[in-house]
């Protein structure tokens, strides 16, 4: 881990672009080294200086749901980084992890949209608006959502419609409702496409009771009807809708309306086993005692920056973690866990734990344009710790990557690992293991996970939980701890 | 201020679905853009005015 080191004025020679902030052409992400900048072009400027003189500015940025932000007075920005030419430069708060709309449970969307809804009705009242509705503009600090793209926001133009409506419904309200409505993952979809589900995907995935439910008729069958009728009759709409005197209180009456839709939508886990396996899994007291206690006296035995628990469940480790780390990454496969602990840390205010849906076994890819607009997982910023609790039985008997792969994956984050290895007589690896066939995952054993393990790491620390089922170990980078003998049976 | 297209194409269907959903704010303004498509159709007033609006959006 090392130290920040806030740089209050970019280096143009060492600048390295953000490759998913090309689509605004008056504003472009970059970074230097640990700081977040912003270069604008005349327009962005005049519109940011609109925006500085808001009301709303200053509500929102102390309240920390608008990224803070500074410019910063004759600083540079790469030449040829917008084609405009760039006006000004802004200094962003550094948002600890980013994360993307498919990964993020129901509850987080839904926040996000509401965050970006209750942004443009404050904007709206001080003559501002925001010029698109994309939910990768928010991104959360722990459990608040934080607003990043000050460069969406701009003064209202007389007559003009609300130019984000259609995106709000392809990137907010659509995946909400799949959920709510049909409870199925709009995961699969946003990460299918990085514009969203259209109007018209949408209407094929309603039946015709759904057009009784309050806003789907409206939003999806009509929407994907009219879209359809007016197809390339942009420009004249447009001017249509002009002449017919299409004004402010309109957007604020959609808004408002749009407001009370997302509001009121709503979606619950399952009481499946996941959710519920924090609380009722194989572990005896002792043994979840002693297992938290070695969690804690390795979180704490330095300062983290960076822990990413894997397979987080209810959290409880995650927590444990956050005692001696800056941020936590809690992440499941599942998405219903992952909704609960975020509804609790919401609550809490909590600004560390970042609660994430994502399958190990298929975790997010690089996406977008050249691959590069959206991130993989480990392009966002690697751990200095890596929590693998309850978990490798999962990846390596359910999702059938082979224990030496995940091991070697594992070390390719170079970074330390706390890492739970249940037996072969685990009552929940016999429960994986009992629906298949007689001497499959023959690796899945001890004494060659050790093996693999001590390949890989430097194995510090290794002990056998009471009911015997289960041990841990703490290992750290090849050439960076002092590794036991793990031939030795364990104390 | 410049009269700049917005950057994200704001869809043509979805600009007269914000005109029906805005409730009773929206009357007026639907019945205008409806009442102009019928005087259009009816050629008491000339395509060329919607023409017209388009030079306050220069491409």
């Amino acid at each position: 881990m090392s130290a920040p080191r806030i740089e209050t004025s970019p280096r143009p020679e060492a600048a390295q672009l953000e490759p998913g902030s090309f689509r605004d052409p008056e504003s472009r992400v970059f970074y230097s080294g640990d700081g977040v900048f912003r270069a604008l072009s005349e327009e962005g400027l005049t519109e940011f200086k609109a925006l500085q003189a808001t009301r709303l500015f200053e509500r929102f940025t102390a309240d920390g749901s608008l990224v803070a932000t500074d410019l910063l007075e004759g600083a540079d920005a790469p030449a040829g980084l917008l084609a405009k030419g760039t006006a000004g430069v802004l200094r962003h708060e550094r948002i600890p992890f980013v994360s993307y709309p498919y990964e993020w449970p129901f509850s987080m969307l839904k926040d996000a949209a509401l965050l970006q809804l209750d942004l443009n009705l404050a904007a709206l009242e001080e003559g501002m608006i925001l010029k698109d509705s994309s939910p990768y503009n928010v991104q959360f600090r722990g459990a608040t959502p934080v607003f990043v793209d000050i460069g969406s926001f701009e003064r209202l133009r007389e007559g003009e419609p609300w130019a984000g409506y259609r995106q709000f419904c392809m990137l907010y309200l659509y995946p909400l409702l799949l959920q709510a409505v049909k409870g199925l993952s709009p995961h699969a979809f946003l990460r299918g496409s990085i514009d969203g589900i259209t109007p018209t995907q949408m209407r094929g995935l309603m039946s015709f009771r759904d057009r009784f439910r309050k806003g789907v008729y409206l939003h999806v069958f009509l929407h994907a009807k009219l879209e359809a009728r007016h197809a390339d009759r942009g420009e004249e709409v447009k001017a249509e809708v002009r002449k017919a005197g299409f004004k402010k209180e309109l957007i604020v009456a959609n808004m408002r309306r749009m407001r009370k839709l997302v509001a009121g939508l709503e979606w619950s886990p399952p009481g499946g086993v996941w959710v519920t396996y924090g609380e009722r899994n194989s572990y005896t007291d002792e043994d979840a005692e002693r297992k938290d206690e070695f969690v804690r006296e390795v979180s704490t035995s330095r300062r983290w920056g960076l822990t990413w628990d894997l397979g987080a469940n209810n959290g409880r480790y995650s927590r444990i973690a956050a005692e001696g780390s800056d941020h936590v990454l809690a992440m499941d496969a599942d998405q219903g866990p992952v909704e609960l602990l975020y509804r609790n840390l919401r609550e809490e205010g909590d600004e560390k734990i970042l609660t994430l849906t994502m399958n190990l076994a298929d975790p997010s890819p690089g996406l977008g344009w050249r691959g590069l607009e959206r991130r993989s997982l480990p392009d966002r910023g690697a751990p200095d710790l890596v929590l693998a609790l309850a978990l490798i039985h999962h990846v390596a008997i359910a999702a059938q990557v082979p224990v030496k792969e995940f091991v070697i994956w594992l070390a390719s984050l170079r970074s330390s690992l706390v890492i739970e290895f249940p037996t072969r007589e685990d009552p929940m690896v016999k429960k994986l293991l009992g629906p298949k066939r007689a001497g499959l995952h023959p690796d899945y054993e001890r004494e060659s996970f050790e093996r693999e393990l001590a390949q890989a790491f430097d194995v510090e620390r290794r002990e056998r939980l009471e009911s015997d089922t289960r041990v841990l170990y703490f290992a750290r980078p090849k050439g960076a701890g002092r590794p036991i003998d793990l031939t030795i049976p364990e104390a | 201020m410049p009269d700049i297209l917005a950057y994200l194409d704001p869809g043509s269907g979805s600009m007269i679905v914000q005109v029906i959903a805005g409730g009773a704010a929206a009357l007026a303004v639907m019945a205008r853009l409806y009442w102009n498509r019928i005087l259009r159709f009816l050629r008491i007033k000339k395509d060329d005015e919607v023409v017209d609006q388009k030079r306050v959006d220069p491409k």
